[in-house]
């Protein structure tokens, strides 16, 4: 039985896509990747990324045409158990964790993947954000037992040697979501790391960052994290990442990595205004994991899940169009509070597709 | 003696005061346990039981209003009444005989209840695909005859697909004369049944056969129990749609098809209704004996047999015209002949137009529509007799003052869309009348609306849509409200006026579609118009339509957040064929977006800079714990906010005059609304807390319950108010609709050997099904079928929807390190099985077949099982032992060869581990050079050159890569579907010899005898050692020893004392026994004077004992009561 190949052109988006084509199982065709450009066909990270879904896969066939600019993505299935991936410098973990996250929880065997390279840089959610806001998202969804992601290197860019394993348990099915009240901000963390240079760095940014939101909550602990020798990595460099969570567990997140030539200070400052900026725009889910909740309302069971949030980026505008051309998943946007103009944010639901983890095993 | 006087009566001594009669109501006293312990064991097991008698909670897909009729199935082996039982249902019901019964037939049984009877004729195959979607199964049982092998591999059948409900009908009691064999029959039959079901099944007796009926009674009955009849969701069923076809029509061209000679694949639509879970578009589906079809369209039908509605809905008892309703499209019944490809209708008695006291069927209904058609379609709109919903009063009037009952019926805009497009709607019916596509109309006529557009896409989310060039229309946001501000101005205040103007730009098709779905809020939307005109001049942003902008526009993403797709998409409307302009504005893009895939935001330093400010910082204390609604200016506006719709953030609330200016839209309302529901929540608290303080602390099930309702609740709530197509492209098609599914290239054969008694079942794949891989499944072969399974020979498994033959590979667990390949299934026992196939999900029950004809003698079922596993490779093992000979031996040494045949092999094995026959463990050393292929071994002990050394490998075996799906209804003899053959089967039937391999001739083996040679030691070495080590190797004595040569004969006296002495140990033996019987016996005595003394010792113990408690508990109750009065007392303090 041939079935529908699904058509794409571009570079952008990739990852998102093969991770719809993988969980759907439907074929995946992407051409004219970069074909205008100076240098043309899939990047290292690309390339690294699709070696590290072959890995993760029992059966898959990857295609990649002599220029690499097109690409044929034939899924098998999500196989998990022990991997590890080395990342190349170009991209961070982060860059690679997201979709292992999102195949994760409908594998056949717990994942426990190693991940090397670069820790936190300014392109991707850093390892730190994964532990404290990624994973705690997929809670609301009943996987949580298990779930875990240790950071057992940091690496800066651009010479990393960073290390994190992501453990992950399976699930059967993923829960209806239906979340609806952003609550009031309750408590606000945050991880202020500097690998390789003073440790005063640290905590001239907890100071900096404190400056501003002691104001607001009394609850608030940014921590200091500062990995010596080995566990540093090989490059210097510094960040803080903020999260602050509500009354209903919701979480925003922020962080700013550090610059050459700029203060530890303005680093702060940077991500504690990029929090507060996320805390105003409001909703339950921050702009960052909005694909990731998206994704799993999709895939839970055939009931109506509804999830509140601010606008979507373009990032989610495409992801919505393609798991309509996967899924066949169309999402009802409406505003939260329509007898208000002036508030931006949407309801999304959507019916689940009953998305149940055939790879399973029973028994 | 008669004078004698009669015995006076005595009153009984017994005091009457607390006799039976005198006591009234319930004794408390008589059930109550009689210990502490005893109540608690009661307490415990009540407790149990009540949880047993709990079942999983599990969700019902099926709607409770409107569901799809249920489907009962009638099965049994041909002769037994399966007609006659449908016949006589079907006339219990809707008071009309059928001739003819074929394919499904559906009635309305109550008011809540459709029935879809269908009845299962003897070939397999359909038994197989009734038994996956029937809800109710009346089986027939001869009970002349007895069970029937079909029975009870139909029983197999449902066991393995879910089990439905099952009633056992025994026919043709009347055959049987006596009635003591009579009640002898139905108690054998009974319990066989029970055992095979469950204990207490129900089952029912039908005499004999009345007019060709079963008598009314009974059916009357019978009938009782389906129309009450519970059914449980199974699992499979309630994760997959489906539908049982009751109709089927080819609609493939007939040109194509003469032209093709009728070999062409078919475009086919099925009917019936929707069961399961929601239908959706984009997903496969199978149709069992067909094969897997892609669904072209899927649209929802009237309710041919629809349930009675509100009017009929007062009465307690179904109106007697609702009891005629039948929908059996395939039967000759309600004047509709269903024939292949024809519809048949059949005008009973006298017929007129207007007689509507004759029931009409769908077919005769549309006829006569069709004939009613007297004017034309301009007639038609020039009277405006079409109704905008057929809800609404008030028909359409095109004239110029429509504009204000235009404005009502769509009202609903408010909500989602900006006005200023309604109103450009309004400004372009002027010129409406002289456009081109005007024929369009009528058909989009349940709009109601005269604008131009396109009928059939009415939905926002349509992918068509798409490619219309003109339909793209998108809020602007504040980015180009600058440029386009007079312009918008202009237009609101226009709309106030209710003045027509026509504008350049006819957008907003889409926006209709969804608009005109709700009809309410009328006078809502008409009191804040000057109110929303007005925020709109104080630069308010206006609403995006973000489903249509994602899901119906080729803006880009990013063209999409910025919000400038105006201009955008009017360019690329103009220049859709200029290359040239295309070009150049991609590669910008691509310049621009080369980091898209990044999830981090770019870091905006703008944003960023706002919140530098002090007062902005503070502004946001609002969204914290902390921050409470304590600012003033600011806080009664939260205030508002908060009453109006939950706590919500406030996007630009640094923008003063925003804020102030887009008040909500009606303070006072919503607030009292809010209010009202407040003061009803809290009364619905306390109305539960009073009643009952128990019932608001919930046990896990009821939890669980009520979690499942709400969820049901929120599920036919949230696409409420969506209109009927958009909301199927959300949520698919509901269970309980009818719907008209159109199928592409399906194969002719299905159409040109149709046969209406075997169902055509349209079971909905999920995407998981479509795939293909190995699959693991735990199975068993059946106790009932004779043969054993072997592996790689072909079976039939029906699993999921699917019925197809594969070739399955059995294997076992080797303690748990590897899968180990069986030749044949084990006995009594589960093996694991794997095969190449349809992938279905784990947990899914299967069953298997070695062959699904008829003329299969003994029991057809083979094997039943359970899916475990789905993989793309299979690791299963087979064992393998290369063995070879030594032919050279050292110490522990030895040189082997005849294992490998080359080097190269020799060196993959290195280090090996070999063992020989005899058990000596030994290792692959190296390869020797030759001769080829042997190698140098050691091991623990010397070998010998007659042991044979072995290496037992193990060699992965893949399942062979076969799938034949059992295409039965594309035949034109639907049981004679013949898959692969085994070798054996096709050798026999074309009378070809098996090929002998005359190496594989079993011979008979000739062992020599083995000779040992006697050990020889030379005489020369025999004298150098010691004494001990001598071998004592002695000849046997070869002359006869002293007492040999002797004879004994024995002297008189000799004999004499002999004698005597053995006198005398026989008188011995004697004594000693007599001595033992009387110790014996003595024993015996002693033992029971022992006994009785015990026993009277026992009862003085029992005695005291009984007077110890007496006294015991008169003490407790003292101190009870002692207690009593006391605790009485404290509570008095």
């Amino acid at each position: 039985m041939a079935q529908t190949l699904i058509h794409f052109s571009g570079h952008h988006h990739l990852r998102l896509r093969l991770v719809l084509s993988i969980l759907s199982g439907k074929p995946l065709k992407i051409d004219k990747i970069r074909s205008d450009d100076k240098n043309p066909g899939l990047r290292d990270f690309e390339i690294s990324l699709l070696r590290l879904l072959e890995k993760v896969t029992n059966g898959t066939v990857i295609e990649i045409s002599v220029t690499g600019t097109a690409l044929l993505l034939k899924p098998g299935i999500i196989s998990g158990g022990p991997i590890t991936h080395d990342c190349p410098l170009s991209r961070s973990v982060g860059y690679f964790l997201e979709p292992i996250v999102l195949l994760a929880p409908f594998s056949k065997k717990p994942f426990q993947i190693t991940l090397k390279g670069i820790t936190t840089d300014d392109q991707d959610l850093s390892v730190d954000l994964f532990r404290t806001v990624t994973l705690p998202h997929l809670q609301p969804f009943g996987i949580s037992d298990g779930l875990e992601l240790r950071i057992k290197k940091r690496g800066a860019p651009p010479a990393g040697g960073g290390e994190v394993q992501f453990l992950c348990p399976v699930v059967k099915q993923v829960k209806t979501l239906n979340f609806v009240e952003p609550g009031k901000i309750k408590r606000i963390r945050g991880i202020a790391h500097a690998v390789r240079v003073s440790p005063q760095f640290s905590n001239r940014m907890i100071e900096a960052s404190r400056s501003i939101l002691n104001r607001y909550i009394p609850d608030i602990y940014l921590y200091s994290d500062v990995y010596k020798g080995e566990e540093s990595g090989k490059s210097p460099g510094y960040a803080l990442s903020l999260l602050a969570e509500s009354t209903t567990s919701v979480l925003y997140c922020a962080e700013a990595v550090s610059q050459p030539g700029v203060a530890p200070e303005d680093i702060a400052l940077q991500a504690t205004r990029a929090l507060l900026a996320e805390i105003e725009k409001g909703g339950c889910v921050d702009r960052q994991h909005q694909t990731l909740v998206l994704l799993m309302m999709v895939l839970g069971s055939e009931d109506v899940g509804r999830c509140r949030m601010g606008e979507p980026t373009p990032r989610t505008i495409q992801f919505l169009r393609d798991v309509r051309s996967f899924f066949g998943t169309s999402f009802k946007i409406a505003p939260a509070d329509p007898l208000d103009k002036e508030s931006s944010q949407l309801l999304y639901s959507c019916y689940g597709t009953g998305y149940i983890n055939a790879n399973r095993t029973l028994a | 003696m008669e004078e004698r006087p009669h015995k006076a009566h005595r009153p009984s001594k017994v005091d009457k005061g607390k006799g039976k009669e005198k006591q009234h109501g319930f004794n408390e006293k008589a059930f109550a346990p009689k210990s502490g312990r005893r109540a608690d064991r009661q307490g415990r097991r009540n407790v149990e039981r009540d949880q047993a008698r709990l079942h999983v909670p599990l969700v019902n897909r099926t709607p409770d209003t409107e569901p799809p009729p249920v489907i009962v199935a009638i099965v049994g082996p041909p002769g037994v009444g399966k007609t006659t039982l449908l016949k006589s249902l079907v006339r219990r019901f809707t008071k009309q005989t059928l001739n003819d019964v074929k394919g499904p037939v559906t009635v309305v049984s109550g008011k809540k209840r459709r029935l879809t009877f269908i009845e299962c004729n003897n070939d397999l195959n359909s038994m197989i695909d009734v038994g996956k979607i029937a809800d109710l199964v009346l089986l027939m049982i001869d009970g002349s005859f007895g069970f029937e092998m079909e029975t009870f591999e139909f029983l197999n059948i449902l066991q393995a697909h879910g089990f439905p409900k099952v009633i056992g009908i025994l026919t043709h009691l009347d055959l049987i004369k006596k009635a003591a064999t009579l009640k002898a029959t139905k108690k054998t039959l009974k319990k066989r049944f029970w055992t095979e079901i469950y204990q207490g099944a129900k089952l029912f007796y039908l005499s004999g056969v009345l007019n060709g009926r079963y008598p009314d009674t009974e059916i009357l009955n019978l009938s009782r129990f389906i129309s009450v009849m519970k059914f449980r969701p199974l699992v499979f069923r309630n994760s997959h749609p489906y539908l049982l076809a009751d109709r089927i029509e080819d609609l493939t061209p007939r040109e194509q098809v003469r032209v093709s000679k009728g070999k062409c694949d078919r475009t086919v639509t099925v009917y019936g209704y929707v069961r399961g879970t929601n239908l959706r578009m984009g997903t496969k589906v199978h149709i069992p004996g067909v094969g897997d079809l892609e669904m072209k369209s899927v649209s929802i039908l009237g309710d041919p047999c629809p349930l009675p509605d509100a009017d009929s809905e007062k009465r307690r008892k179904l109106s007697e015209k609702k009891k005629l309703l039948i929908h059996a499209p395939m039967s000759d019944v309600g004047g509709v002949v269903y024939d292949k490809d024809a519809v048949y209708i059949n005008v009973p008695g006298s017929f007129t137009r207007g007689n509507n006291d004759v029931p009409q069927g769908e077919g005769e209904q549309m006829v006569m529509d069709l004939q009613e058609a007297g004017a034309t379609l301009e007639d038609g709109v020039a009277k405006s007799h079409i109704r905008l919903f057929e809800s609404s009063s008030k028909h359409l009037i095109v004239d110029a003052d429509m504009d204000d009952d235009e404005e009502d019926t769509e009202s609903s805009a408010d909500e989602e869309a900006s006005d200023d497009q309604e109103e450009e709607d309004d400004d372009d019916e002027p010129g409406f009348e002289t456009d081109d596509d005007f024929e369009a109309v009528p058909q989009g006529a349940n709009t109601g609306r005269l604008s131009r557009r396109n009928p059939t896409r009415t939905l926002p989310v349509a992918s068509s849509s798409k490619l219309q060039p003109n339909d793209v229309d998108y809020g602007e946001s504040d980015s180009d409200l600058g440029d386009e501000d007079d312009d918008d101005l202009g237009r609101r205040f226009e709309m106030e006026d209710g003045d027509a103007l026509d504008l350049p730009d006819d957008e907003d098709e889409n926006m209709d579609g969804d608009e005109d779905g709700d009809e309410e809020a009328v006078p809502r939307w008409k009191q804040n118009l000057s109110e929303r005109a007005q925020a709109l001049t104080s630069g308010s942003r206006r609403r995006k339509d973000w489903m249509k902008l994602i899901y119906s526009s080729n803006l880009t993403p990013e063209e999409v957040v910025a919000g400038k797709e105006e201009q955008m998409e009017d360019d690329e409307d103009e220049d859709v064929d200029n290359e040239d302009f295309f070009r150049i504005k991609s590669v910008a893009k691509r310049e621009e977006d080369e980091e898209v895939d990044r999830s981090k935001e770019r870091v905006n330093s703008e944003e960023l800079k706002r919140l530098e400010d002090e007062e902005m910082l503070d502004s946001l204390r609002r969204l914290f714990i902390t921050g409470g609604s304590t600012q003033e200016g600011q806080a009664e506006e939260d205030d508002e906010y908060e009453e109006a719709g939950g706590d919500f953030e406030d996007l630009e609330a640094g923008d003063g005059a925003a804020s102030t200016s887009a008040a909500p839209v009606d303070p006072e309302a919503s607030r009292a609304a809010a209010l009202a529901a407040k003061k009803e929540e809290l009364k619905r608290k306390f109305d539960e807390q009073y009643d009952d303080p128990e019932a608001s602390k919930l046990d896990f099930y009821t939890e669980k319950k009520d979690e499942i309702s709400r969820q049901l609740q929120l599920n036919l709530d949230e696409f409420k108010d969506v209109p009927a197509e958009a909301r199927a492209l959300v949520e698919g098609y509901r269970p309980g609709a009818y719907v008209r599914i159109e199928l592409v290239d399906v194969p002719c054969e299905m159409i040109e050997n149709f046969d209406p008694t075997y169902p055509i079942v349209v079971g909905g794949l999920l995407a998981t099904e479509e795939r293909f891989g190995y699959v693991q499944v735990r199975l068993k072969r059946h106790r009932w079928f004779v043969k054993t399974l072997k592996t790689n020979d072909p079976l039939v498994f029906s699993l999921g929807w699917r019925r197809f033959q594969t070739v399955p590979i059995y294997s076992l667990d080797d303690h748990s390190i590897r899968m180990r390949m069986l030749k044949y299934t084990p006995e009594h026992m589960h093996c694991y099985a794997t095969f190449y196939g349809p992938v279905s999900l784990p947990n899914t029950g299967f069953c298997a077949f070695n062959s699904l004809g008829a003329e299969t003698p003994g029991f057809r079922v083979s094997a039943t099982g359970v899916v475990l596993d789905i993989d793309r490779s299979a690791k299963i093992v087979k064992k393998i032992k290369l063995t070879g000979v030594p032919y050279k031996i050292f110490k522990n040494t030895a040189f082997v060869k005849d294992m490998f045949t080359s080097a190269l092999e020799v060196a993959k094995f290195e280090g090996a581990n070999i063992r020989t026959v005899s058990g000596i463990r030994g290792q692959v050393k190296k390869g020797l050079s030759k001769p080829d292929g042997a190698f140098r071994a050691t091991f623990e002990d010397k070998v010998l050159m007659s042991d044979i050394i072995f290496l037992r490998a193990w060699y992965a075996i893949q399942p062979r890569k076969f799938y034949n799906p059992v295409t039965s209804l594309l035949l034109s003899n639907k049981s004679a579907w013949e898959g692969m053959r085994l070798t054996g089967q096709v050798r026999r039937e074309q009378g070809i010899k098996t090929p002998l391999n005359v190496n594989s001739t079993y011979k008979k083996i000739e062992r020599p005898e083995r000779r040992f040679n006697p050990l020889v030691v030379p005489k020369k070495l025999q004298a150098a050692l010691p004494y001990a080590s001598k071998p004592r190797a002695m000849k046997p004595q070869k002359k006869e020893t002293y007492m040999q040569k002797r004879a004994v004969v024995m002297e008189p006296e000799e004999r004499k004392a002999v004698a005597l002495m053995q006198q005398i140990r026989a008188l011995r033996k004697d004594q000693v026994a007599r001595r033992k019987e009387k110790k014996s016996e003595k024993r015996a005595e002693h033992a029971k004077k022992v006994e009785k003394q015990e026993e009277r010792k026992g009862e003085k113990v029992k005695e005291r004992k009984k007077d110890v408690m007496r006294t015991i508990g008169k003490k407790a109750k003292r101190e009870l009561d002692a207690e009593e009065g006391r605790g009485a007392k404290r509570r008095r303090t």
